[in-house]
């Protein structure tokens, strides 16, 4: 039994832990640059002066020269992962003339509840404007060039993502949503969905994901990434989580054609008008990925994200029926669904949630290094439910 | 179980100086003054939690050495005999206690996370024997162990709200009760 200080990790081990699970290149980067920098100071709270001052270094950069003023600065909740400062910026907006653009800054912690990449982000959403409702994005910094920590530009969208009338939990879950409103966005929410899935995975401007071959590549470098990820931030063993990583290898599905994944398409996650009940922007695209499509599939029929009919059927993410959702998405898609595949994204989903949450959560709240560590211990909860979940999905079999 | 309270104390100890604090209206002095000593309380808690088991083993060892020591006296007086016998009962509750304490919680703790680790080793290494017998039978112990724990560790998490069906999951004072009954 080896014992590792993974509060300060050495070169050695992150150099093993590489060589040890092969997943995708910029990954791979994110990472390594999380435990190179682990030993470093966690997250002190920062003046929103330091962030304007930041945000006014990157658009200097990138408006070249031009004449504009941030004004307005002040912090928004929301998100367990990132910080947001909502500001006005006053400029020569391209193709509209002198504006006063509300904004958002996204910008990472120390270390995030999960390692994601702005650069990635910013990609997925610039390919997709025009395409499926997204936020309009305007500047990234990628490696945190200008501003404290790697940050995103985003501007606003129209609409919530909960009716009026509708309580919700944290991120978003438990939203419940009228008859009416169900119909309405549900043929949206698939439609969208299958825009994305058909997006040309080799889109040129993708630059920072890879694709993986048709094949098992892809199922492997998902299972390389948690299990990686779980080496270097989990706490106290889980022997289950061994058993689900055995598992996920010995019956690894067959990627037949990559898609764009979202990785968190659900209620909750995108927002909407009530008064027309259209869908107006499909946020949380930090995870996203080139994979399988069944991944997509298997969160969006979680159950954790379900709703319950008056009769107790069970809707997918509040909307439909699972079987309608299916036949909606091959009829929109033209691609099948295969319901092996979804179930070992199903389990795969709860391997990589609980790593994140158990493992990730406990050690960035550990060395005190994210804005919201005590929001981040109260997830760690939910863990132990997907825990739960993955080890049912197990003992259902292949 | 990782969320335990050493990490809860401390993630909330840094929400309330890093967020609430600098919040409070200054003018509000009841608020700025309590949630100082929130944090103050909570601050104590974490010194406190970690030491608190031995606090009380220290503090009983030292009452049962002093009780021996008035226990040698004898007595004529019926009200200070009466109370002599009943501190004799006590000594005798409290030093059959004290042999069943000799463990520190910090030590059981660590050898919970000892055999969690090398189980885990074990399922990792399993697959490399090429044995399917073996494997199933590893994995299908490891599954039969998590059954039970996950239960009881998703009964003590019931007032976070995550569960679906709370009312599928038994109380985690039932789940534990060979245990309570034992106190």
């Amino acid at each position: 039994m080896e014992i590792r200080n993974k509060d300060l990790p050495s070169p050695e081990w992150i150099r093993s832990l590489r060589e040890r699970y092969p997943i995708e290149r910029r990954v791979d980067y994110l990472l390594t640059r999380k435990m190179e920098r682990r030993g470093g100071p966690g997250y002190s709270p920062l003046p929103l002066t330091t962030l304007v001052d930041g945000v006014n270094a990157l658009l200097r950069a990138s408006l070249n020269g031009a004449n504009f003023a941030v004004t307005e600065a002040r912090w928004l909740s929301g998100g367990a992962s990132k910080l947001q400062m909502a500001f006005t910026l006053d400029w020569d907006r391209p193709g509209v003339g002198r504006e006063r653009t509300p904004l958002v800054l996204r910008m990472e912690p120390a270390e995030s509840i999960v390692s994601t990449d702005r650069l990635r982000e910013f990609q997925l959403i610039k390919a997709f404007e025009g395409k499926v409702p997204v936020p309009p994005v305007f500047w990234c910094d990628p490696e945190g060039e200008y501003l404290p920590y790697p940050a995103l530009i985003y501007g606003f969208a129209e609409g919530n993502t909960k009716p009026k009338d509708s309580g919700s939990g944290v991120s978003g879950t438990g939203i419940r949503l009228s008859p009416d409103l169900r119909v309405k966005l549900g043929r949206q929410f698939v439609d969208h969905l299958a825009t994305i899935h058909r997006h040309d995975p080799r889109d040129p401007t993708l630059t920072a994901f890879d694709v993986p071959e048709p094949g098992t590549q892809s199922a492997l470098w998902g299972v390389n990434w948690w299990d990686r990820v779980w080496e270097e931030d989990g706490g106290e063993e889980i022997p289950l989580l061994r058993v689900a990583s055995n598992w996920l290898r010995r019956n690894l599905p067959v990627l037949d054609t990559p898609s764009i994944i979202h990785s968190d398409y659900r209620l909750g996650n995108f927002l909407f008008t009530e008064h027309d009940a259209k869908i107006t922007a499909i946020l949380d695209w930090e995870l996203g990925q080139i994979g399988d499509r069944h991944q997509d599939l298997a969160w969006t029929t979680s159950r954790t994200f379900s709703g319950v009919d008056d009769d107790g059927t069970f809707l997918v993410c509040g909307m439909m029926p699972e079987r309608q959702f299916f036949d909606l998405y091959e009829e929109a898609t033209g691609y099948t669904v295969n319901a092996k595949t979804v179930h070992w994204y199903k389990i795969y989903n709860n391997f990589w949630l609980a790593s994140l949450l158990i493992g990730t959560g406990y050690r960035v709240a550990r060395n005190g290094k994210t804005h919201q560590d005590v929001l981040v211990t109260w997830l760690m909860g939910v863990g132990y439910v997907a825990l739960d979940q993955m080890r049912t999905q197990i003992e259902e079999g292949v | 179980m990782e969320l335990r309270a050493e990490i809860q104390i401390k993630s909330m100890i840094k929400a309330l100086t890093d967020v609430v604090l600098p919040a409070v209206d200054p003018i509000n002095q009841l608020a700025v003054e309590q949630t100082r000593l929130v944090i103050g309380m909570l601050s104590l808690m974490s010194k406190q939690l970690p030491i608190q088991f031995q606090f009380d083993r220290d503090e009983l060892q030292r009452l049962l050495g002093f009780a021996g020591t008035l226990l040698v006296d004898k007595a004529e007086e019926p009200g200070y005999a009466g109370a002599l016998r009943q501190l004799a009962e006590a000594h005798r509750a409290g030093a059959q206690v004290l042999e069943r304490c000799l463990v520190d919680p910090a030590t059981l703790l660590q050898v919970v996370h000892e055999l969690r680790a090398a189980t885990s080793d074990l399922v990792a290494a399993v697959p490399a024997t090429n044995d399917p017998a073996l494997i199933e039978r590893v994995e299908s112990t490891v599954m039969e162990l998590s059954r039970e724990q996950l239960l009881r560790d998703r009964s003590l998490l019931l007032p976070q709200g995550w569960e679906l069906d709370p009312d599928a999951i038994p109380a985690i004072e039932t789940l534990l009760a060979p245990l309570l009954g034992a106190r």
